[in-house]
């Protein structure tokens, strides 16, 4: 009895597989091809941080938006749950044949050096990362679009505020201490936070930089814990680098009467202490990826030194970076409007330095 | 070494140990709702899921009518309600409790992130304004007092009201008729039957009680500590709560000591910036404090005799 | 696929009377609780996706061609989502396994995701440091090496629960923090960290991967590059772990004490059973289990030690796993399969009806409460009783655990 009983439940089994894999014969999806212009299908992947993230992820979504509103293109979203989940994401996209497939964050790397690989014909962009081969050496793929960002040189202009203020005296409770909370130590956070230290410490040689991590980009409560321990510690202004975790370091801020400092999008409305922001448009980035896609139309001044150009005409390109010469990156003055006129001096200052490549702001934390 | 000096130098700062309260008192409520809980017979390791199910819907509540006191209302009823599932399932269909706390953990989880994108769409949920956040109290006059008034008097009023809600839960649980039937149900509940207690009142309302705590902690965390919702934001601590009832030994004092422990855990974490030791090396420690403790617990961790135990008349 | 100590007396009865029609209800029987459960499951998560103004019809069909390639809207490739589907079900397989095994002895694993990590953990460090040995010695060994990890790790929690009486869900739970931050530490800053990763280790060497089921090339298969398809032989060394599962439960000594003790750990102390080895002997062979899963994903899929712990679930949805698989290898094998769909085709779900795939977490839920509960008492199924016996008097059986620790030394 018990063998027929597991022969019925095997047979089961078999007719729940075997029913689609009859159908899967009939059915054909080729890899995408790009369409000249018009309506073309973007398919956006999110990295674990899922479209919440009040950062990257939700910026980059931001970006899609617009390109649906303004060049009529359709899109469509994955998060993923897992980084298992990439890999499967990505292919969903690329299979159904979508014109462009964005990859969201550097987690996504490999998985997208993997894919990119099997669907040769399609077109592929990953925000703060290039496509890598499993031990994680850059692959460089005509398909795939590299979005880069200089978030030191945005970084350094914020920190510029903090270390000229810290010199006036010219923060809530001036004791040379100012401080950064880091969502994670992962190259885009750190390129803030090397940037921040080595601007303020240029305005400012005595200034002490706190950096403290939360290993986390969505829990609010545990940067404003790190927030006020660097309160405690003297900081009385704190450069958040973390997200929506992040945001709870600048409520913390609000409510010790401190200095704080936003990331990625202009943040002065989410709390009173924001002075400044530091600007890194993910959503322009990713507009403009698509529109290239769409068009052959490049953004201004995109391309770093030494990377091979762009071809309108067949949509191939390995890297866009964003910097302050092309207003990838920048600030936003917030709470502090207009800055102290010394502090806008400095901070134009170095600005324009930076432009012209007399500064150049380091990439790691020291 | 250094490491070690950096973190006993914290001590001499109040920070860390008001820190250490708010953190505490953020364990303590779901781990009150435990005690009273498993006081009764019932096994509850749903305190997770119903904290993050009062973190969402206080957040909800709070976006929608700007009511700080209403989105605590929400949030307590929100809490109470997962945990009235959890009574009806255990209670009335005798469920093993384990599984069904199990599933209200994983169900709070998946229900939060798929009603937020049922109301939100994909678009942020928003932060909550400053004004309509639970605000910190500071007691006049007692806050000025040196070292001990920043630490005691400048507190959340959830942290408060712990306190108070504390010292009100061991007097009913060790001082009073309630208290003596509770217990006797969670100990014996068929003798209790007998004396004309009911068995499945108190147990009913015992549960409930622990999803009323949790929901407050629920929206302690989300608009009183934090400002905004995030998808699995109580990060385990309904577990930890869990642990510190289990160190406290079923008492509401000694589970209050233990959650100091683990806030204090927590409040060294936050010194990230300035102790030489990895994070996550640092995160680690209050598990392994946990292990060691339990480890050490021989013979000693006994829990009511009959929680877990579904009572069906007559069976005995 | 009740155990076989414990027959319902509805199965005799209907063996009395073999007429076919009671013939076809007994083999369908012991499926009908979880058919049911599952059933309830979809019914309820239904309401809830119209009560928030969802369309459900559309968010079960883009469920179905997620996970089995059906009623598919948008040309989705059905091979890959079955694909995708065995992805999923292979380590679902092995952590339903583990805590299976647990609970046949009345042990309640909640722990599967923390041995689940060490398994990974252990397998990288074999996988890389031992990179030079021939696959057909190294990739045996970083299964295996897996399989110790999970198995120690489980095995911990088995003597903190026989020596001390700490009860194994909390040590399980806190175990398994230590695991996640473990695991981060070491591909964070820590040893295990590849130069050029941020967070992940190196991938293992080649010899030390388990095969794809088709191989990494661009030819076209089922309209696709057959790259795409990610399915791995894991799923044979899963199949096996169930065999073993089997073996063990049917037809082995310890099979039949791991069952003595999970029904009556009073009564399996009069027959002569230690009860506190059987409970050590049954926390390795579940943590072994879970370890294997680790190893196995480790070496057939991630192939580099990656920070993903924290966000994944293998080890906690092992839980709905093995209750919806009534505890039995058949059934733990049916289940993972079913959750595995689940897990694919929430992606699938939330691109096509734009419905969170964290609805698959309450369907999941639902499931657990609907067997937990029994609501569907037409078909009887007895859960394990969690170290005590419900039918037994309360304080005995309190005493008997407390005293039970202290009468048995060593």
């Amino acid at each position: 009895m018990r063998h027929l009983r597991f022969r019925f439940l095997a047979l089961g089994v078999v007719l729940m597989l075997a029913v689609p894999l009859v159908a899967a014969c009939g059915s054909t999806t080729g890899g995408g091809g790009t369409t000249t212009g018009k309506t073309i299908k973007v398919g956006l992947v999110t990295d674990t941080g899922g479209l919440n993230d009040k950062s990257f992820n939700h910026l980059a979504y931001t970006g899609l938006l617009k390109a649906e509103h303004d060049l009529g293109v359709r899109g469509d979203v994955l998060q993923s749950v897992t980084q298992t989940d990439y890999v499967p994401n990505l292919t969903h996209f690329a299979a159904q044949g979508y014109d462009l497939v964005i990859a969201v964050g550097f987690d996504m790397q490999v998985a997208l050096g993997q894919v990119s690989q099997t669907f040769p014909n399609t077109h592929f962009a990953i925000i703060d990362g290039s496509p890598t081969d499993a031990n994680f050496n850059p692959v460089p793929r005509a398909n795939v679009l590299s979005l880069f960002f200089r978030e030191q040189e945005a970084g350094a202009l914020v920190g510029t505020v903090a270390g000229v203020l810290e010199k006036d005296q010219k923060t809530p409770k001036p004791t040379g201490v100012i401080s950064a909370v880091g969502g994670q130590k992962i190259p885009p956070v750190d390129r803030y936070i090397a940037g921040y230290q080595w601007a303020a410490k240029m305005a400012d040689p005595s200034i002490k930089v706190l950096v403290g991590y939360s290993n986390d980009f969505t829990d609010p409560t545990k940067c404003s814990g790190i927030a006020n321990s660097q309160f405690g510690q003297g900081s009385d202004v704190v450069f958040q680098v973390a997200g929506g975790c992040g945001n709870g370091a600048l409520q913390a801020a609000g409510q010790k009467g401190v200095y704080s400092i936003g990331v990625d999008a202009d943040q002065g409305f989410v709390d009173k202490s924001v002075i400044v922001s530091a600007l890194k448009k993910v959503d322009v980035a990713t507009f403009d990826a698509i529109k290239f896609i769409q068009d052959g139309s490049l953004p201004p001044d995109y391309q770093a030194t030494g990377e091979a150009p762009c071809v309108a005409s067949t949509r191939s390109c390995t890297e866009f970076l964003f910097n302050l010469k092309n207003g990838g990156v920048g600030y936003a003055v917030d709470n502090l409007n207009p800055l102290p006129s010394d502090v806008q001096t400095a901070v134009t200052n170095l600005e324009n330095a930076i432009k012209a490549g007399q500064q150049t702001p380091p990439e790691t934390v020291s | 070494m250094n490491a070690l000096l950096i973190i006993l130098g914290l001590f001499k700062s109040p920070d860390v140990y008001h820190s250490t309260l708010t953190y505490g008192t953020l364990l303590l409520l779901p781990a009150l709702g435990g005690v009273i809980s498993e006081r009764s017979g019932v096994v509850n390791i749903a305190m997770e899921g119903m904290m993050l199910t009062g973190a969402f819907f206080a957040v909800v509540a709070d976006l929608a009518w700007h009511n700080v006191w209403l989105a605590v209302l929400v949030a307590i009823i929100a809490g109470g309600f997962m945990a009235l599932i959890h009574a009806v399932v255990s209670i009335r269909y005798h469920a093993d409790q384990i599984v069904s706390g199990v599933a209200i953990n994983i169900v709070a989880a998946g229900l939060t992130v798929f009603l937020l994108n049922q109301f939100y769409g994909v678009q942020e949920i928003g932060s909550v304004a400053p004004q309509f956040l639970i605000p910190n109290i500071k007691v006049p006059v007692l806050d000025a007092i040196p070292f001990i008034g920043p630490i005691f008097f400048e507190q959340n009023l959830v942290v408060y009201i712990a306190i108070i809600l504390l010292v009100a839960i061991n007097i009913i649980l060790f001082r009073t008729r309630l208290g003596l039937r509770l217990r006797a149900v969670g100990e014996h509940p068929s003798a209790a039957d007998t004396a004309g207690i009911n068995v499945y009142t108190l147990r009913y309302g015992a549960v409930i009680a622990s999803g009323l705590l949790s929901g407050l902690a629920g929206a302690f965390l989300s608009i009183g500590l934090s400002n905004t919702f995030v998808p699995n934001m109580t990060d385990g601590r309904g577990y930890i709560a869990l642990a510190a009832m289990i160190f406290g030994k079923w008492t509401p004092l000694g589970a209050f000591a233990a959650c100091l422990i683990f806030g204090l855990g927590q409040a060294i974490y936050d010194n990230t910036s300035i102790i030489p030791i990895s994070p996550y090396f640092l995160s680690m420690l209050p598990y392994i404090l946990t292990l060691v403790v339990l480890a050490g617990l021989v013979g000693r961790s006994i829990p009511p005799a009959a929680d877990g135990i579904p009572y069906e008349p007559g069976n005995e | 696929m009740a155990t076989p100590s414990a027959p319902t007396t509805e199965r005799t009865a209907s063996a009395d009377t073999p007429t076919p029609l009671s013939r076809v209800i007994a083999y369908l029987r012991p499926m009908g609780t979880p058919l049911g459960s599952v059933l309830f499951a979809f019914v309820v998560g239904a309401i809830v996706v119209v009560a928030t103004r969802g369309n459900a019809l559309l968010a079960y069909e883009s469920l179905a061609c997620g996970g089995f390639g059906i009623f598919c809207q948008n040309g989705e490739n059905t091979a890959l989502q079955l694909s995708n589907t065995l992805v999923f079900t292979t380590p679902l397989i092995l952590t339903g396994l583990a805590v299976a095994v647990a609970f046949r002895a009345g042990l309640f694993n909640i722990g599967a995701e923390g041995q689940l990590v060490m398994g990974a953990i252990a397998a990288a460090v074999v996988g890389i440091k031992l990179g030079t040995w021939p696959a057909l010695i190294l990739l045996p060994s970083v299964l295996i090496a897996g399989t110790l990890a999970g198995a120690a790790y489980g095995g911990l929690a088995g003597v903190l629960k026989a020596v001390t009486g700490a009860h194994e869900v909390v040590t399980t739970i806190m175990l398994n923090y230590v695991a996640l931050w473990a695991s981060r530490y070491l591909i964070i800053g820590g040893p295990l960290q590849a130069p050029g990763a941020f967070n992940a280790s190196p991938p293992v060497a080649a010899g030390a991967q388990l095969p794809r089921l088709v191989p990494l090339n661009n030819n076209l298969l089922f309209g696709l590059p057959q790259s795409v398809f990610t399915a791995y032989t894991g799923i044979f060394v899963s199949l096996f772990g169930a065999a073993i599962y089997f073996f063990i439960m049917r037809r082995t000594a310890l099979g039949y004490e791991i069952t003595a003790v999970g029904q009556s750990q009073r009564a399996a102390r009069y027959a002569g059973i230690s009860v506190r080895r059987t409970i050590v002997v049954t926390m390795l062979i579940s943590g072994a289990f879970a370890g294997l899963a680790g190893a196995v994903v480790l070496s057939g899929l991630s192939h580099s030690l990656v920070d993903t712990y924290f966000q994944d679930t293998t080890g906690f949805d092992a839980i709905a796993v093995s209750l919806l698989g009534q505890n039995t290898a058949i059934g733990v094998v049916l289940a993972a399969i079913l959750f595995g769909a689940l897990h694919a085709g929430g992606q699938v779900m939330e691109a096509d009806a734009q419905i969170s795939h964290n609805l698959v977490f309450v369907l999941e839920a639902l499931v657990l409460f609907s067997l937990a509960a029994n609501f569907l008492r037409t078909f009887k199924f007895r859960l394990p009783a969690f170290g005590r016996s419900p039918t037994q008097p309360a304080e005995l059986e309190a005493q008997d655990v407390v005293v039970g620790a202290a009468d048995e030394p060593g």
